[in-house]
């Protein structure tokens, strides 16, 4: 259990348009799901309808994308008080977003941009955790992103600036271990090590995915099952974690629920510790 | 700019960034074009030089704005094709670009966008822009139980002149010169769009979450509009005689009050 208490909720799926019929209408076994923050907050149509049915029946966890924790620009009140109102709404377990920024001057990219690791941005963004996490009045669970630049001025290696970031504002983290696997390859660093580095009593929750290796470069596209050294990371985690919250995203070229279910379930394999521990 | 240090501070190292990543040019261009060398803030990996990592997120920029536009402008990226609606994406960003945490709203400029620019077929574009705007729109509007469908009958007779009929936000009136509604339709079904010049009027409103189109009449449009506008029936009455050179006849505002009421168009009665 991470120190917040928040709960292992299972094994989840991420909520998509395209399976909006399907759950609804065959209410489909599944742990709980993450819907993506902004996509539900500026709506009163059917999606915002659907994730309030879905809500009833199942716990529910908002991840963001646009909080933009690490920017420069203010933060966003008008955001965070949509937010907050449509976690309560559907009485979210908790909410997560992105170590990254999203823009600057007012305008957004639309991606999740990479920090560079120092004590600036160190000192920079554990003030804004705390201050979201303040005005949410739950502890923001922050993830770590995938990436492919990085920066001439890091002084620190990512997992010891999210153990940092943890420290300093007391957030909770989403260990996307897909998103582990993709900057390893990218920035060429062993991804066990990361893994292992990670405070565990700061994990509330698991991210899987898919992705594009490109030769050169991975692209995070989550548009594909998840790979056996990604599994094996997994595992890893879930031995020095134990069980977890744990959710599989899967976003482009989105096959059906079954099969996205189906490849979350895989998890299962990997929750007890001693498998884990024999997988790795 | 650089710290005493040598170092980019974070701010300017986020705008410049921004900056690569949202130019309009290819990334070799964007890179020159910033006020900081790119080797001077980005790391080279094992297999890519710095202006390849950086050309990631540039190239990523672009097509996540064309999937957003292209979410909510299906019919217009169809007609116009990969590679011209690409260039309209490309302009179009550069003027307006994202100034929200969500894609819901990028598009609102759009038609008028089409409207002002120079491209072919302009004002068709424009129309069905228009209409494809109303769409998403009415899909997020909040939503608001609409009245029985007996609820207008059945205000005294002596009242109905100063009644106001409130319309539900899901509800918006399209005019336009081509008859896009037929074109929307042609795409949605695969059949070939042929662009027809003729005036079109439509209500866009929805329905137990689902998005429909209803065809007006010119007369039926305008009375609509002076309703949705606030006016009491009476005056809405006395609105359309002004501009139409007639009173509406008995049985067209009981088909129009009919078929609105059926479609739910209404949320409330107000009676002052």
């Amino acid at each position: 259990m991470n120190r917040f208490n928040f709960p292992d909720l299972g094994i989840g799926v991420g909520l998509r348009t395209v399976h909006f019929k399907h759950i609804l209408g065959t209410q489909p076994d599944v742990d709980w799901f993450e819907a993506l923050s902004e996509n539900y907050m500026d709506t009163g149509g059917r999606p915002r309808f659907v994730l309030e049915k879905v809500a009833e029946q199942y716990p529910i966890v908002l991840h963001g994308v646009s909080l933009s924790i690490g920017g420069t620009d203010p933060l966003d009140f008008d955001y965070l008080r949509k937010l907050k109102a449509l976690a309560r709404s559907v009485n979210a377990r908790w909410i997560s977003d992105h170590l990254c920024w999203t823009g600057v001057s007012g305008r957004n990219v639309h991606d999740l941009l990479p920090m560079p690791y120092n004590a600036e941005s160190l000192r920079h963004t554990a003030e804004r955790v705390k201050i979201v996490s303040d005005f949410l009045e739950t502890p923001l669970v922050v993830e770590n992103p995938s990436s492919y630049v990085e920066f001439t001025t890091s002084t620190m290696t990512e997992w010891d600036f999210l153990a940092e970031l943890a420290k300093e504002s007391d957030c909770g983290l989403l260990l996307d271990v897909n998103n582990i696997y993709v900057s390893s390859f990218n920035h060429g660093f062993d991804p066990k090590v990361y893994v292992d580095a990670i405070p565990a009593d700061r994990v509330v929750q698991v991210h899987l995915a898919g992705h594009q290796n490109h030769g050169t470069h991975i692209i995070d596209t989550h548009n594909d099952f998840v790979i056996d050294e990604v599994w094996s990371l997994y595992g890893r985690a879930c031995a020095r974690i134990g069980d977890v919250s744990t959710l599989l995203e899967w976003d482009a070229d989105i096959p059906d629920f079954e099969t996205v279910h189906a490849e979350a379930k895989k998890a299962e394999a990997f929750r007890s510790v001693e498998v884990a521990y024999a997988a790795v | 700019m650089p710290r005493s240090d040598g170092a980019v501070a974070l701010a300017p190292l986020q705008e410049w960034m921004q900056s690569v990543v949202t130019h309009h040019g290819d990334v070799y261009e964007a890179a020159e074009s910033a006020s900081i060398d790119v080797e001077t803030v980005i790391l080279p990996s094992a297999t890519l030089e710095p202006i390849q990592r950086v050309g990631i997120y540039h190239g990523m920029y672009l097509l996540r704005m064309i999937e957003a536009l292209t979410a909510d402008y299906g019919a217009l990226a169809h007609i116009l094709g990969e590679e011209k609606f690409e260039e309209l994406v490309r302009a179009y960003v550069l003027r307006h670009p994202s100034r929200s945490y969500t894609f819901n709203r990028l598009g609102d400029a759009l038609p008028e966008f089409i409207a002002s620019s120079k491209m072919k077929r302009r004002v068709f574009l424009s129309d069905l822009a228009t209409l494809e705007l109303a769409m998403t729109q009415v899909f997020d509007e909040a939503e608001a139980e609409p009245l029985p469908g007996d609820a207008i009958a059945s205000i005294a007779p002596e009242r109905i002149a100063d009644a106001r009929i409130v319309s539900i936000p899901a509800l918006r009136l399209v005019s336009a010169d081509y008859d896009v509604n037929e074109a929307f339709q042609a795409w949605r079904e695969e059949r070939p769009v042929k662009p027809r010049r003729e005036k079109t009027w439509i209500a866009v409103h929805r329905r137990d979450y689902g998005v429909f189109r209803m065809p007006l009449t010119r007369e039926a449009f305008t009375f609509l509009g002076f309703l949705i506008a606030g006016e009491t029936i009476g005056s809405a009455i006395a609105m359309f005689h002004g501009r139409f050179r007639r009173l509406p006849e008995q049985n067209e505002l009981f088909t129009w009050f009919r078929d609105w009421s059926a479609a739910g168009l209404f949320a409330a009665i107000d009676i002052t």
